[in-house]
């Protein structure tokens, strides 16, 4: 009897809810999933966006960067795909390329917020697969050498001329590495996930190689460069095993005199380094070579399977119209060239903001290429097998070029 | 009707349907993922097809692929070492640490518990604390050994293709140790004292009395140990994955993290699912060896 009671009341409690969802039936609901925080500018949009009179209610859901495709790849599968999810750029013609993210070539034309045009080149391939959109570009980034000024003037080096050519960065690390008071030359991510691949195609890249011609003559040399930095120890073995934020932790706190990472550090950067420091552009293999960087940051799309589309769209569109605010208040770059980025007033953020939008200009998508995972498994094990002597920088690349020729063809 | 229900109650039914219970759960938690993922090592399984169960048959594709990925022979070699120094290293300082307890020293149970404190951690954590100190340029680790004059230089615990295997290795030794000291302890304070006490009349000092008693009385639960010990190697993962992600250059990948490495990093589902049938396969010969040796057990 207990039983049945309970019964009744759960099925009541069911009524009683599914009355009151109908109240509020003028509401729709969609869901978004990144992996912004509070501090980034996603979480915050989506807010404001819920709370805008529109009938259109935001969930919010925050994922970890390492889950983001294996997440949304689960969930798609199962029918549970949320509306509108941010992708790593790589990772989005995986996606696209598979017909699990929707179409928007034809909304997008009927925008008056979104207009392809005002993109950077290399973010916008990187939303579109086969001359259709199938997302925008959510942020940008690339990397560029930072340098700590008041080591290169206690090296005697002029703090105003970092080095420009491939085998000047090597001599300057050379100087500046100083083993009895634990600073290297120089810090970077060799290590063996997308972070290795996206800091050595640059290197590759500005060669004359790029992940489609991996065994090219440059791009083995830039390997044997790598190796040589190592060997030398002019760099913590660890690089090997370290990401760009740890590689980063140690230039800040002065056992490196340069590093290789992105804008994303600024901010850490401005807190925790107690000198003096500026960016460069990225060292090229001779003077005169084309310049060339890696691309990186986050796109929108909006899963095929969404059931509110337009107004998914719609979502889409607040974000991109609020692009200005990226930099002065999350300190991202956006994707666009006709968003100007007014001064911060600190001038060192605002010297490095200069460097890395120029940089920006040369910086290339990886892929796309819905195998992409596959390629960039190879270009780390070429580098990992080169850089710990397991095998020549010519063989190794040989074999990854093998590799990538068998997934491409 | 009756006897139905009466014969469900006692006798014969009741112990069928105990059974049927307990195999019931075993089939449904343990046999359909175990046939799921059999049957997903002869499919062609992308993230897309994850969620139907149709999908294009692949025979032995993924089986040679494997055994065909120069990667293969390294990363079965260091399961290899992995297992056998793990288990080694777990049981000899765990075996040593329960005889070293059972001379009933003032506060010795309170310290027995306190060794538990290593094996309630989660692996992540452990991971983690290890990471630094292993830490090449600043860890604690090459500091002692600096300090003690044992080595000249630091050693890149974690990117030295010589010892990155080793890192793990020590992190779950010390692990996996204190579990080893509460089973082997338990099994130590099972035995009967006049045991020792006849052998001692008998002349028998301490060595032939560890050889020729606490050993052979022991044999069960060492098996036990080991077999378990074996299980939970097999599963190590979360201190691959926070110390050394199985590099640098896959000098310490071993099979579980490869197989994770393929699934949810390469998203080759299929060829995840052929490296764990692979490990089971292993895990059944380890077990067939396990259970034979005990079978012929004589209990004192």
């Amino acid at each position: 009897m207990g039983m049945v009671r309970g019964l009744l009341g759960a099925a009541a409690l069911a009524v009683g809810s599914a009355l009151m969802a109908s109240t509020a039936l003028a509401q729709t609901t969609i869901t978004v999933w990144s992996l912004d925080d509070e501090n980034q500018p996603a979480l915050n949009l989506a807010r404001e966006f819920s709370e805008m009179d529109n009938g259109i209610t935001v969930v919010y859901r925050e994922i970890q960067f390492d889950d983001v495709v294996s997440e949304s790849m689960r969930a798609f599968a199962t029918g549970q795909a949320p509306d509108i999810i941010a992708v790593d750029n790589p990772e989005h013609a995986l996606f696209a390329a598979r017909g699990a993210f929707l179409d928007i070539t034809d909304m997008v034309a009927e925008s008056d917020v979104i207009d392809p045009d005002s993109y950077f080149p290399g973010p916008l391939a990187s939303v579109m697969w086969e001359g259709r959109l199938f997302g925008v570009p959510k942020a940008t980034n690339t990397i560029a050498l930072y340098y700590n000024k008041d080591l290169f003037r206690a090296a005697g080096l002029d703090p105003d001329s970092p080095p420009e050519t491939w085998d000047e960065l090597v001599e300057t690390a050379r100087t500046l590495n100083d083993p009895a008071n634990n600073v290297y030359g120089l810090a970077f991510s060799a290590r063996a996930n997308e972070e290795g691949t996206f800091q050595f195609l640059p290197w590759a890249q500005m060669a004359g190689g790029g992940y489609d011609n991996l065994n090219a003559p440059g791009v083995v040399e830039a390997l044997e460069l790598w190796k040589t930095i190592l060997d030398e120890r002019l760099a913590s073995p660890d690089t090997l095993t370290r990401g760009q934020w740890d590689s980063t932790g140690t230039f800040n706190s002065g056992n490196a005199a340069m590093v290789i990472s992105g804008p994303w550090e600024l901010n850490r950067m401005l807190a925790e380094a107690q000198f003096d420091w500026g960016v460069a552009l990225l060292p090229v293999p001779h003077e005169g070579a084309e310049r060339s960087s890696a691309m990186g940051d986050f796109n929108w799309a909006i899963f095929a399977t969404s059931k509110h589309p337009e107004e998914a769209f719609q979502a889409l569109e607040y974000f991109a119209s609020q692009d200005p605010r990226l930099f002065p208040e999350w300190g991202q770059l956006p994707a666009r060239a006709d968003v100007d980025l007014p001064e911060t007033g600190d001038a060192l953020k605002d010297a490095a903001l200069k460097v890395f939008l120029e940089q920006l200009q040369y910086a290339q998508p990886r892929g796309p290429h819905p195998e992409w995972p596959q390629i960039s498994r190879a270009i780390q094990t070429a580098i990992q097998s080169a850089l710990t002597g397991q095998m020549s920088a010519q063989a190794a690349l040989d074999q990854a070029q093998a590799t990538v020729d068998g997934i491409l063809n | 009707m009756k006897r139905i229900i009466s014969g469900l109650w006692d006798g014969k039914g009741f112990d069928i349907a105990l059974v049927v219970v307990a195999l019931g759960f075993l089939m449904i938690f343990a046999g359909l993922p175990l046939i799921y993922n059999v049957v997903m090592s002869f499919q062609k399984v992308d993230i897309f097809s994850l969620g139907t169960f149709a999908r294009p048959f692949a025979g032995f594709d993924n089986y040679r692929a494997i055994f065909a990925d120069p990667i293969f022979v390294p990363v079965m070699k260091n399961t290899v070492i992995f297992i056998v120094a793990s288990i080694v290293g777990q049981f000899i300082i765990g075996f040593s640490l329960a005889l070293f307890f059972t001379l009933d020293f003032p506060g010795s149970g309170y310290l027995r518990g306190l060794f538990l404190v290593s094996w309630v951690m989660p692996g992540l954590v452990v991971g983690a604390i290890w990471n630094w100190i292993f830490a090449g340029d600043f860890g604690v680790l090459n500091f002692a050994l600096r300090e003690l004059g044992l080595i000249g230089g630091n050693i890149f615990w974690r990117s030295d293709t010589n010892f990155s295997l080793w890192a793990v290795i020590i992190a779950n030794i010390w692990l996996g140790t204190s579990f080893n000291m509460i089973l082997l302890s338990v099994g130590l304070a099972s035995i009967p004292r006049d045991l020792y006490e006849a052998a001692e009349l008998d002349g028998a000092n301490a060595l032939q009395r560890f050889w020729t008693i606490t050993l052979p009385m022991m044999r069960a639960t060492i098996g036990a140990i080991i077999a378990l010990g074996l299980i939970f190697t097999l599963q190590q993962f979360d201190l691959f994955a926070a110390i050394t992600s199985g590099g640098p250059a896959n000098s310490s990948n071993v099979a579980q993290y490869w197989a994770w490495e393929l699934s949810f990093r390469e998203y080759d589902f299929a060829r995840g699912a052929t490296i764990s049938v692979l490990m089971i396969v292993l895990v059944m010969i380890a077990s067939v060896v396990y259970v034979r040796s005990t079978r012929y057990e004589v209990r004192g």
